[in-house]
């Protein structure tokens, strides 16, 4: 075993939050130092470098792991009624490389969800405890949208304008206009103007088959640049096998895998895991012991449960006239709150989103719909341009069965196991996104569609995995207090989509970011009691 | 992938279960570009030339699927993932023996009628997945050939060009703002901070 010099601060993963919380801890003076499975992606090979790029985006760029099979990806398995279709990527950025930028904050009353609906759980923190972070985090990703919207608190304003809506997005508009009802520019990690060396989007659209000229805010074009030029040491390919613990139990470093497949140890007086919603648990679980049998800090045994994904789903209305759904940002036309917050009088509790998206590419289109032989075209050209979606997400509230467990039977290329995810939606889940479904139908109708189709509920769309090491401030019914360390392991902190004690009903990138950067305060904060 | 899915009949890409759709993911084949057969035999390439472009024929400025080279590509695939060459060889074969039996001629002598119905007939009869695979593979040559893609854009108006090269869009107009700013919040208040380290 090869001796590796010591760090502050250890970090493994470096995607959403193992990026935002390195470099804050960094540029506040820490020596950090972060383990990362993957590799950085090679930008050359992002599908949208490349006329055909939804070929290569179902191939090298498959969201799901099992199809990609990039040499740090390790198998996953879907099991329950309605098995998650898992979207993530190993590499530095983590799954951020791959996502829209949708980026919300939560609502004041999705950190007390126990307290005011009766369900789920209290946040052991509120929203204005997140608040600053959030505004922080939209600074350094840059962030396009609009403060004022009236279907969340005052808040300082975003450092970038929204996205153009472009013709579906004025449809859209319009619709809303007329059912009277809320409506906001959609807030994106996209800079829609030069923010922080990086180019202004020009509107290709398609922002998860990767943006060549990096307006799409990914941490490894947002935090890690920074991260480096403050001095954090990234070591890439580096498969982190399991926590060491000190004979006083507290965390002390890590044992990992090199690129070679030598085993090596980083140590350091404070250990932060930050590998997802599935990565997460998963390195818990490997690093059980005597003193740990069920695996690392989980005497609570919630390492895995409550696996939340939200409730999701498309709706795509058909219109008369071309919509332009070739250009804009995936996700950046106009959302609405209209139903986010509890209202019982619609049969669930809790509440949903609905957001633009732009239309379907051809590709895409005809796999979904167009039949092969004399009536391909026909069928493809009805649609073709004449289309355009809207993306649906309502909360998912945590539930234990659902979880994800250890899968010894499918191994990754060093023998690690894989992991296998439980999943069914839950009944108020159903409920929910019926009704949210229904209501996508009703806006697209108000904007004049000639038919909606939508794509139903299940299989589980897997790009947001949460929930499976929560925060909370009771050891007995969470994995984490509310600065993000262990209850059961001193020095041990998790951050990431783990540590959300619900869902929220939008993307959780962006609370994800915020909690890293508020961790990183906090440990930075108590750095006496580390040295 | 959540984009390409088929309402009421996708399944999740698992682990355990043998899929062309996840044996292909490491199968890096550019679309275009000029390329011959290396799997197949010039006997069996020609009966999958005629079987793309029977999956996707020609209309107006558009090819069909031969014609923009989707049986090499098929080909070039297969190649890269040798589990898949037994299932498209014997799917050729059966494709060959149904034409035999039902139009007492070979495949690519049919007419286009012909070769639609006995497609239609080994489609309905395949266990392997073949058919679904050569399908799913042709489309991707297809859409993703640049001269398909500028024909799509003369007959549809749908861009080639701008999901690469970008294209200028409008600002956005604040001022449409003005009733939902005029608004009561829509949100709940549930008090401050816990102060919480």
């Amino acid at each position: 075993m090869t001796a590796e010099p010591e760090a502050d601060v250890l970090v493994i993963g470096s995607g959403a939050a193992g990026a935002a919380l390195s470099m804050r801890l960094s540029e506040r003076g820490a020596r950090v130092v972060c383990l990362e499975q993957g590799d950085w992606v090679d930008r050359a090979r992002l599908p949208k470098a490349h006329v055909d790029w939804e070929v290569r985006g179902r191939r090298f760029w498959a969201a799901n792991p099992n199809v990609r099979r990039w040499p740090a990806d390790y198998p996953v398995g879907s099991e329950g009624e309605n098995p998650v279709d898992v979207y993530m990527y190993n590499c530095v950025g983590g799954s951020t490389v791959g996502f829209a930028g949708n980026y919300w904050r939560l609502a004041p009353s999705d950190f007390r969800v126990r307290t005011l609906d009766g369900v789920g759980a209290d946040w052991p923190l509120t929203y204005e405890d997140l608040a600053p972070y959030y505004t922080i985090n939209e600074s350094v990703v840059g962030v396009a949208g609009l403060a004022g919207d009236p279907c969340g608190p005052e808040r300082d304003p975003l450092p970038l304008p929204p996205a153009p809506l472009g013709r579906h997005g004025e449809l859209l508009r319009d619709a809303y206009e007329k059912l009277g009802w809320y409506w906001w520019p959609t807030e994106q990690a996209i800079a829609t103007a030069a923010h922080g060396g990086r180019a202004a989007c020009d509107h290709r659209g398609w922002c998860t088959f990767g943006c060549p000229q990096a307006s799409l805010g990914t941490a490894d074009v947002t935090y890690w640049p920074r991260a480096l030029k403050s001095g954090v040491e990234l070591r890439t390919n580096s498969r982190v096998r399991e926590i060491v613990t000190g004979p006083d139990g507290r965390a002390t470093g890590a044992l990992y895998y090199d690129r070679d497949g030598g085993i090596r140890e980083a140590s350091a007086p404070v250990v932060v895991v930050a590998c997802g919603g599935l990565g997460t648990p998963r390195l818990l679980m490997l690093s059980s012991s005597p003193r740990h049998p069920d695996g690392l800090a989980n005497s609570s045994g919630l390492v895995g449960k409550n696996l939340m994904t939200h409730v999701q789903s498309f709706a795509v209305g058909l219109f008369d006239e071309a919509v332009e759904g070739w250009h804009g940002t995936w996700g950046g036309t106009v959302s609405t709150r209209q139903f986010y917050e509890t209202d019982l009088s619609r049969g669930y509790t809790r509440g949903f989103i609905m957001s633009g998206n732009r239309g379907w590419s051809p590709l895409n289109l005809a796999l979904q719909v167009a039949p092969w032989g004399a009536g391909h075209h026909a069928a493809l050209e009805h649609r073709l341009n004449h289309e355009f979606v809207m993306y649906l997400c309502g909360e998912d509230l945590p539930e234990e069965s659902n979880r994800v467990e250890l899968d010894w039977e499918h191994q990754d290329g060093f023998g690690l196991p894989g992991i296998r995810t439980h999943y069914t939606l839950g009944d108020n889940s159903k409920l929910l996104g019926n009704d949210m479904i229904a209501r996508a139908h009703e806006v697209l109708n108000a904007a004049g569609a000639a038919s909606v189709r939508d794509f139903g509920l299940s299989p589980i769309w897997g790009w947001h995995l949460l929930g499976t090491a929560r925060m909370g401030d009771d050891p007995r019914s969470s994995v984490v207090d509310g600065s993000h360390q262990a209850h059961d392991v001193p020095r041990l902190f998790v951050v990431d989509g783990s540590s959300l004690p619900t869902s929220g009903g939008v993307n959780p990138t962006s609370t994800i970011q915020a909690l890293a950067l508020r961790c990183a305060d906090q440990i930075w904060e108590r750095r006496r009691d580390w040295t | 992938m959540a984009y390409d899915r088929k309402q009421g009949g996708h399944q999740v890409a698992q682990a355990n279960r043998p899929d062309y759709r996840l044996e292909v993911g490491r199968a890096e084949v550019p679309v275009g570009g000029s390329r011959g057969f290396s799997i197949l035999d010039p006997g069996r390439a020609a009966t999958l030339k005629a079987w793309v472009a029977t999956l996707i024929p020609a209309a107006g400025s558009r090819p069909d699927a031969a014609e923009v080279g989707a049986a090499e590509y098929v080909d070039a695939t297969v190649l890269e993932v040798p589990a898949l060459r037994p299932s498209l060889l014997h799917a050729i074969d059966r494709i060959e023996g149904i034409a035999a039996a039902k139009a007492g001629r070979p495949f690519t002598s049919c007419t286009d009628v012909e070769r639609e119905r006995l497609l239609k007939e080994f489609e309905a009869q395949d266990a392997t997945d073949a058919f679904d695979m050569v399908r799913d593979f042709t489309y991707e040559a297809y859409y993703g050939s640049s001269r398909v893609l500028a024909a799509l854009e003369t007959d549809t108006g749908w861009s080639s060009t701008s999901p690469t090269k970008g294209s200028p869009m409008a600002p956005f107009d604040a001022a449409r703002l003005e009733r939902v700013r005029s608004l009561p919040p829509r949100w709940r208040k549930v008090g401050g901070s816990t102060g919480k380290a």
